[in-house]
């Protein structure tokens, strides 16, 4: 998140007057973006990946663990060491070295959470297959000069969220709960960077709403819990604000952990993967394709068992951070009649995606949202611009949200050259895919953001999953897959990989056949079709063959493993295999199989059982723990104990024999 | 009669891109070749089924309507009739990483081998309108690099061992070619499959232009000799991995491939049955496939295999993926 704007940020009540200003600008950028870009062809992969911590602090004698605040005073740190300066690294918002003409040193850059700090490589990864052996070391190297420039007690640790997060006590150095821009009971408006970006983003948020944000995560039910469940920490006899009403009105609901603040989602820690693409075509292609693997890489990746001291029914942090921004007014949840808002609106502003946007010949209307709201006038006026529809209806879907922070000196003046206004709306529409237009004013290309991973305790595991994203699109591009399914089953999915270890007992709607269909050539000149425009390969263009069959005959549920490892009957390929198929095709070198093997195999171990997700991990550490009581209760020195085993496995990736469950025997290597 | 079988652009068909871990390793090359017969030999059927289950094979047309005999005189048979029209890669040449291996199969005589390189890396060029090609590898009969090692899971996909290996005379005679091929420009670098430290060591004191790689199986035990690592590291010889069977085209696979069965694309007869007893058995075969004669007759000997990549290059994107395969029908 870049933060070098500053200006002055508009309350909701004048920025809501604005918004359609806003938009409005937002869309010429766009256009202008648009028709800058859309002849761009040939770009190289270029890929990146974002690591975000949570910064922790130990107590080693009294046997705590709090989130650390300091995120400003690392960062200047990091900014001001001048060995990571000369070596091209740093932080880009305060201070960076010179490009290198080698691999440059890892950026670091500020988070919505105080107690965050995220990581990137200090440029780019290509496909050369050495580079995807670097990710892993980079990832470590990011995380120890990290290390390097925080106190001895503090920790970059790389659990989603903090176990602790929201028990008014928990944070050095501690402040009182109860601020006037979250009016948050459990956590301070310190909580949230200072920059005043973000606490404007949450004071918006909920004044759009016209109440606090409201997270309520279904409580596990253990031998000794109560039934029903009621949050004992909710307070009820708070009468700071007007949205302490909120728990009075009911906010908080039975068998719930509750939760009341944009920190709670938004201080929870993502694996997230962008890609250039070659141009504009493939880039929506890509779009498409990676929709609906989102749901099943969030499965894979689980690792939110536990918020706010209490161990939860869900594995997945992604509904909560869904919930955390959604500034939905109760015209637009469909709570009261629309009288002053314009739509209902099914989805939060952060959620899966309601869009299919490639013009490949495949995509059948019946796959598309019936749902999807979009704004026809902004429609019209980017069709208008000569933007196709499914394009226009994509961007008219995005910008039917409201811009939240609007910085009154960007109102004066248009300007064409810039996308302040367009980033507005696309960067605050937080769905599990992003499609993002080249930045003005630099040769980047068309880029496809994969966001729904959660990030995992140690680099070897968040460098497997990253670079089984980048192999998965490979493969892809080069056997022209085809996972087409209809958009609300994707959102279905989605509800699906939240449930307890639903990677094992649950079965998500995935296309039976990905594959390009047989063919029949007269004279050398296929007659089935491929994906249409721009495809990879020099196949001849043809006429698209009408599909026949219903769209409830493309698909079926699947589990994850046979998602991952294929079915035995000769069905579903599997996604391993197909990578492993594109990695025949390819020239790579023992060792770098050897490695991608090793990674292969653990996304493999994960889908089958034979390895653990850190959610089940941590649920049986807690289920074991002396000071569990059955009673889904996570306590202070248990979540000591547990952040602890975190870093212990962040240092040893299990070669210590610990959390082999979760990592396998294969991290013998040193 | 030569038979001359190809596959286009195997990335078309789905069927080729699967991969099982139970089938044999050089199932991509048969059922490229099966879907690519296919394609050709069975009429066009409209509304296959969506998700590409088919249902009964539609019945297939005399091979001659989509096969080609050199109209020259030569007897050169092809399977199908060949057509580079279409074919041409997209991007400029430098864009492309293009490697072609080449395996020399057991039981074909090794004198012609000179021909038969220039033929396959000719017959690649004209496929995907390129004048050269990065990387040309060439993988001898019967040999291993690890034939020491005993890795049960790897053995079995070595598939059926038919040769021993040949005298190293003859594979420094083969590799002339190759450095010719070098010095014309057509090939940029030069690679060996499946040599064992002791063979490359051989085979090093006897080059003039050194392979630059050597290509190793070993998808299932990662583990290579160290020998041969140290060798390969000093010598500036790439190890890079693969996953073709040695012996990628046993006896009796282009029988089956070009034979009358359900399986065959009915390019061969049956080779020692009576035609009684054939009628007997493929009944239907003989009525819709060979009405006007009963495929080809014969015994098939097949020479080469060759397989062929073009991947772009900053992209990771395979583009072009097929084989040839050459074989000799003698009556």
């Amino acid at each position: 998140m870049g933060l070098l704007a500053v200006g002055t940020p508009l309350e909701w009540e004048e920025a809501k007057k604005s918004a359609s200003h806003v938009r409005s600008w937002g869309i010429e950028q766009l256009l202008a973006l648009w028709r800058k870009a859309k002849g761009k062809e040939r770009d190289a992969l270029l890929w990146g990946d974002e690591i975000e911590y949570l910064v922790v602090n130990f107590d080693d004698a009294e046997r705590n663990v709090k989130l650390s605040l300091r995120q400003a005073d690392i960062l200047h740190a990091l900014a001001s060491d001048p060995e990571l300066i000369r070596q091209g690294g740093g932080v880009p918002d305060l201070n960076q070295g010179e490009p290198k003409a080698d691999r440059p040193a890892p950026t670091f850059h500020p988070e919505f959470g105080r107690f965050m700090l995220e990581a990137t490589p200090g440029k780019p990864w290509g496909i050369g297959f050495k580079d995807l052996l670097d990710v892993e070391q980079d990832m470590k190297l990011r995380r120890k000069i990290a290390k390097e420039h925080m106190e001895s007690s503090e920790f970059p640790i790389t659990l989603t969220t903090f176990p602790l997060l929201g028990d008014r006590k928990s944070i050095t150095p501690f402040y009182p709960p109860s601020g006037s821009k979250l009016r948050s009971q459990f956590v301070p408006d310190e909580i949230a960077n200072p920059h005043i970006r973000f606490p404007t983003l949450a004071a918006n948020i909920r004044a759009r709403r016209g109440r606090k944000v409201e997270l309520n995560v279904p409580v596990f039910h253990d031998t000794n819990t109560t039934w029903p469940f009621k949050d004992p920490t909710v307070d009820y006899d708070m009468h700071n604000w007007p949205e302490d009403q909120d728990v009075r009105n009911g906010a908080a609901k039975d068998n719930c952990i509750y939760m009341d603040a944009m920190a709670f989602g938004m201080g929870s820690c993502c694996l997230q993967i962008t890609f250039q693409a070659k141009g504009i075509e493939e880039g929506r292609k890509m779009y498409d394709q990676l929709s609906p693997l989102g749901p099943i890489l969030l499965a894979l990746t689980a690792a939110t068992p536990i918020y706010k001291g209490f161990l939860a029914d869900t594995d997945v942090r992604w509904n909560q951070i869904s919930r955390a921004v959604d500034d939905r007014t109760p015209e637009e949840l469909g709570e009261k009649p629309l009288k002053s808002d314009r739509w209902r609106i099914p989805k939060s502003r952060y959620a899966s995606n309601s869009t299919y946007i490639s013009q490949d010949s495949r995509l059948r209307p019946e796959y598309l949202d019936p749902d999807l709201v979009v704004d026809e006038d902004l429609k019209a006026r980017l069709v208008e611009g000569g933007m196709d529809d499914r394009l226009a209806t994509h961007f008219a879907h995005l910008f039917i949200r409201d811009p939240i922070v609007i910085f009154a000196e960007d109102l004066q003046e248009l300007d064409l050259e810039k996308s302040d206004h367009f980033e507005n709306l696309q960067s605050t529409n937080w769905q599990h895919m992003r499609f993002k237009p080249p930045p003005p004013g630099n040769d980047t290309g068309w880029r496809v953001e994969v966001r729904p991973m959660e990030i995992q305790i140690t680099d070897f595991e968040n460098a497997a999953f990253s670079v089984f994203v980048v192999l998965i699109t490979r493969a892809i591009l080069s056997f022209d897959l085809n996972f087409y399914l209809p958009i609300p089953r994707t959102t279905e999915n989605m509800e699906t990989a939240h449930r307890r270890d639903a990677v094992l007992n649950d079965k998500f709607y995935f296309r039976k056949d990905p594959l390009p269909p047989p063919q029949t050539k007269i004279n050398g000149v296929s007659s089935t079709p491929g994906s249409g425009a721009n495809t990879p390969r020099s196949r001849v263009p043809s006429r698209p063959s009408t599909p026949t069959g219903p769209v409830e005959d493309e698909y079926e549920l699947m589990t994850v493993n046979e998602i991952i490892n294929g079915k035995d009957d000769g069905g579903f390929p599997g996604l391993i295999p197909l990578v492993e198929s594109y990695l025949d095709s390819v020239n790579v070198d023992v060792e770098t199989r050897c490695e991608l093997a090793q990674y292969l195999d653990l996304i493999k171990g994960r889908a089958s059982g034979r390895l653990w997700t850190a959610a089940k991990w941590i649920r049986r550490y807690v289920a074991e723990h002396k000071e569990y009581k059955q009673d889904s209760v996570v306590g202070d020195e248990l979540v000591y104990d547990l952040v602890k085993a975190a870093e212990r496995i962040t240092v040893h990736e299990g070669r210590d024999g610990f959390a082999k469950e979760m990592l396998g025997e294969c991290r013998e290597r040193p | 009669m030569k038979l001359i079988l190809s596959t286009s652009n195997l990335l078309d068909a789905g069927s080729s891109i699967r991969r099982d871990p139970t089938q044999k390793s050089n199932a991509e090359l048969v059922s490229s070749f099966r879907a690519n017969f296919a394609a050709h030999s069975h009429p066009q059927t409209n509304g296959s089924s969506s998700n590409g289950v088919s249902k009964q094979p539609p019945s297939r047309t005399n091979y001659k309507a989509w096969t080609h005999m050199a109209p020259d005189g030569r007897q050169e048979l092809e399977c199908p009739k060949l057509d580079f029209e279409h074919s041409a890669l997209q991007e400029e040449r430098e864009q492309y990483d293009i490697t072609v291996k080449l395996f020399y199969l057991p039981g074909a005589p090794t004198e012609n081998r000179a021909t038969q390189t220039k033929e396959a890396v000719k017959l690649v060029l004209k496929e995907l309108h390129m004048p050269s090609i990065d990387l040309l590898i060439i993988s001898f009969p019967g040999i291993y690099f690890d034939e020491e090692e005993d890795c049960p899971d790897k053995i079995s996909t070595r598939g059926p061992v038919e040769a021993e290996p040949e005298p190293l005379e003859s594979q420094i005679e083969t590799w002339k070619t190759l450095e010719a091929l070098h010095e014309e420009g057509v090939v940029k670098k030069l690679g060996i499959a499946e040599f064992g430290h002791d063979r490359l060591v051989s085979f090093l004191e006897r080059t003039t232009i050194r392979p630059s790689v050597d290509q190793i199986n070993l998808r299932d035990c990662c583990s290579v000799p160290k020998k041969l690592l140290v060798l390969a590291k000093s010598r500036g010889i790439e190890l890079l991995v693969h996953n073709d069977s040695s012996n990628v085209l046993p006896r009796g696979t282009l029988r089956e491939l070009l034979g009358p069965g359900d399986e065959g694309a009915g390019v061969l007869a049956e080779p020692t049955k009576t035609g009684e007893k054939r009628k007997s058995l493929h009944g239907e075969q003989v009525k819709n496939g060979d009405a006007d004669g009963e495929g080809l007759k014969g015994e098939v000997q097949p020479l080469w295999v060759v397989k062929y990549t073009a991947v772009v290059k900053n992209r990771g994107v395979v583009e072009n993926k097929g084989y040839f395969a050459v074989a000799e029908l003698s009556g």
